[in-house]
């Protein structure tokens, strides 16, 4: 029928600028990177093709890319681990204060929240480890005024567990932000009539936020939960610049020594290789947490 | 709503959103992961096919000088391509910490490729064995360039397999700075030149209780040059006339127990130090003593500190330390003979003009320069600099090698902060470095 099939082109037309997006920045790295991966290339000129030879040597013991694979893996699944869940609570927390706030005040609010997430990771990293610094830093100037560890500041780079609280802690300065502001549309959504109903039968505050608020946003939280997981699994900006990796290697993740085995070592092949593996356990985890938590409405 | 039944609407709305989604996919923020340096994926401008500036030929020149020394190196080009008639030189910095990659990608796709480029002197061997530099013994001897005219380890460094394959800019090492205020007020009158010296110095300007430390030892950068200067100073170097990494020699593990004790056992450094945390207290006049590149000086003269510069003391058996340096390198596929010629050309020129290099606080690695009064009446730091080229090494000629001591620095690391055991740690970094080896085929 011409108004179906016309309306079908237009639907089709409209969706082409961002196909056309996705194939050349999406799909064709993607495929790029999936054939580099099958090569032994030095990034400078000179690849031969070696079939499944890199995969097989991240899972060989005592190969060079296995430890990098696996001792990045373990830096990354920490960090995933650690900063996932505060991502998700300080965010869903501070759209819910925003949101009790009046609605001149809001707006001022919602941006300063925001400007980090705008700003560069050098201009982060220079800014906390101004507060991190262990003899210098402004956190332990301010511990030493109130006599808390005074005779041995804290190693916020220096030492475990402090490294990771520093890390977790920057990371959500910097981008929590944007977690605000898709909890802020979820919360937006809830129809108010629900909490109307809810008052009238006598339910407290925290009753209409266990029972109405949170299971209302279900779905949003389960797109930030993804959204933030696959973000952290991609971290390199703030253990690379603030503690390179340290101490030792306890901070190293994955982005780091892919970076490191394509540049430092000249084998972008086995590089690819291993962001392909990273970018598959990515996958596996969204969709599960997915699966779990999002429900289409009936 | 409305029937779109003009075309014109329609196609308008459509080349809106494509700009919009072309925009939105240009400008993607990466997740909260991004690199620092994330848009760094092409060269400032492309303009670089070669062609005639006029009736010059233009050579397009590559450095990854980002940072205030930029400057420097401009007026060097300026001032040649202003008195040359026959070839003018396009300069060109990228970000200094993408560098390589812009280099790499620029090798590896054979596109937008400068005609001469900056590449430190330890890169060297790793792009000259996979046959991508061009050997400059042609180009110099047209030019009237000689190895004599410069310092020695540099040009025998870049002879590899007998071929001159870069020449070189300056040579920076590693040197001592301190501050003169905290030396005057503990009533130390010139800055050491041995361990008891500076030992001495260093525990009389400790004091805790102010905060202040007579030498604040650093955990991460730039270890990678102090360690290896430590292990010079006995005679001994990191890899062997093989090629094969030896990081676990008597040597090393003296070197790394002497830094240790710094912190442990003669307590003239804070325990637990940051990245990056020795220069902060320096910074703030709480750090006595630093041992840092001459590339530091713009830092210290910002926050108008008293500070003098001198060469690192010498530790152990005899004088040594470790430097890094700029050289001038012509990638291999560089054919055209006129370029050639205009690179020697201006490479010529820079042997006799590279004062305004040393401005910026390098030390130049052309004799001439080095020898002019220009020179020598230029501030202390660029003849201080200059007095430890008798004895500077470089990192071991091994392509890849930053990969083999990947492991080092950490366990370095590792052994600062937590008063560890050195020579297991050593053992370790020796086990990763010959795994990097085995990679390296």
């Amino acid at each position: 029928m011409k108004g179906s099939l016309r309306s079908r082109l237009t639907s089709s037309l409209f969706v082409l600028p961002y196909f056309l997006c996705f194939c050349v920045f999406l799909l064709y790295p993607l495929i790029s990177g999936i054939i580099l991966s099958l090569q032994n290339n030095d990034m400078l000129g000179t690849h031969e093709f070696v079939g499944l030879q890199n995969y097989v040597d991240i899972f060989t013991p005592g190969t060079y890319i296995h430890d990098a694979f696996f001792r990045g893996l373990w830096g990354t699944v920490k960090f995933v681990v650690y900063s996932v869940p505060f991502l998700i609570l300080v965010g869903l927390a501070l759209a819910l204060l925003v949101n009790s706030l009046n609605a001149r005040v809001r707006g001022v609010f919602r941006t300063i929240f925001f400007i980090p997430y705008a700003i560069s990771a050098t201009v982060m990293a220079t800014i906390w480890m101004r507060v991190f610094d262990t003899d210098s830093g402004f956190l332990n100037l301010m511990l030493d005024k109130l006599h808390i560890h005074h005779q041995q500041h804290i190693g916020w780079f220096t030492d475990t567990p402090w490294v990771w609280i520093a890390l977790v802690v920057s990371t959500i300065w910097w981008t929590i932000g944007f977690n605000m502001m898709l909890f802020i549309n979820g919360l937006n959504e809830v129809p108010e009539e629900l909490y109307e109903a809810a008052k009238l039968d006598g339910a407290n505050a925290w009753n209409r936020l266990t029972r109405i608020t949170l299971p209302s946003i279900k779905n949003v939280t389960a797109v930030v939960m993804v959204m933030t997981i696959i973000a952290s699994f991609n971290v390199f900006a703030q253990p690379n610049l603030m503690t390179r990796g340290g101490p030792g290697f306890e901070t190293t993740v994955m982005l780091m020594n892919v970076f490191d085995v394509a540049y430092g070592q000249h084998q972008g092949g086995a590089a690819s290789a291993m962001a392909i593996l990273l970018g598959l356990i990515m996958m596996i985890v969204s969709a599960a947490v997915y699966r779990l938590l999002f429900r289409k409405e009936a | 709503m409305k029937r779109l039944n003009r075309f014109g609407f329609t196609a308008a709305i459509l080349v809106l959103m494509m700009s919009l989604v072309l925009a939105a996919c240009g400008g993607k923020k990466e997740s909260n992961g991004s690199s620092a340096s994330a848009s760094g994926s092409a060269p400032a401008s492309s303009d670089n096919s070669g062609g005639k500036s006029g009736s010059k030929t233009e050579l397009l020149f590559w450095t990854p000088f980002s940072g205030p020394d930029g400057s420097f190196m401009k007026s060097i080009v300026d001032n040649y391509n202003k008195q040359s008639d026959k070839y003018f030189v396009k300069y060109q910095i990228q970000p200094n910490g993408d560098y390589y990659k812009l280099l790499d990608n620029a090798f590896g796709t054979k596109k937008n490729m400068p005609d001469f480029m900056i590449m430190h002197l330890d890169s060297i061997p790793t792009y000259a064995k996979k046959d991508l530099l061009l050997p400059m013994d042609d180009l110099a001897a047209k030019a009237g360039i000689q190895k004599s005219d410069y310092v020695e380890a540099a040009v025998d460094y870049a002879n590899i397999d007998g071929k001159w394959m870069g020449i070189p800019l300056d040579i920076h090492p590693l040197i001592m700075y301190y501050n003169k205020d905290l030396f005057q007020a503990a009533g130390i009158t010139a800055p050491p030149t041995n361990k008891e010296e500076f030992l001495a110095a260093a525990k009389k300007l400790t004091d805790p209780s102010k905060g202040q430390w007579g030498y604040v030892m650093p955990t991460q950068w730039p270890q990678q040059f102090l360690f290896p200067s430590l292990v010079y100073q006995q005679g001994a170097d990191l890899a062997d006339a093989d090629g094969k990494p030896t990081l676990n020699t008597p040597a090393a593990v003296a070197a790394l127990e002497f830094e240790k004790s710094l912190i442990f056992e003669h307590k003239v450094s804070p325990q637990k130090v940051a990245q990056d945390g020795e220069v902060k207290l320096f910074l703030q006049g709480k750090n006595a003593i630093q041992f840092n590149g001459p590339w530091m000086k713009d830092q210290w003269d910002k926050a108008k500190l008293n500070y003098g510069v001198a060469p690192i003391p010498v530790f152990f058996d005899k004088p040594g330390v470790f430097a890094g340096s700029h050289n001038f390198v012509v990638p291999k596929s560089q054919t055209d003979p006129n370029k050639l010629d205009g690179i020697g050309d201006f490479l010529k020129y820079v042997a006799g003009h590279s004062i305004d290099w040393a401005k910026s606080g390098q030390a130049v690695a052309s004799k001439a320069v080095l020898n002019s009064e220009e020179f020598k009446a230029l501030n202390t730091q660029q003849t201080e600099v200059a007095k430890e080229f008798d004895y500077v090494h470089f990192a071991p000629p091994v392509p890849n090698w930053g990969s083999y001591v990947g492991e080092l620095w950490k366990q370095i690391n590792l052994v600062l902060l937590n008063d560890g055991d050195v020579k297991k740690a050593l053992d370790e970094a020796q086990a990763k470095a010959e795994q990097a080896a085995a990679a390296n085929k």
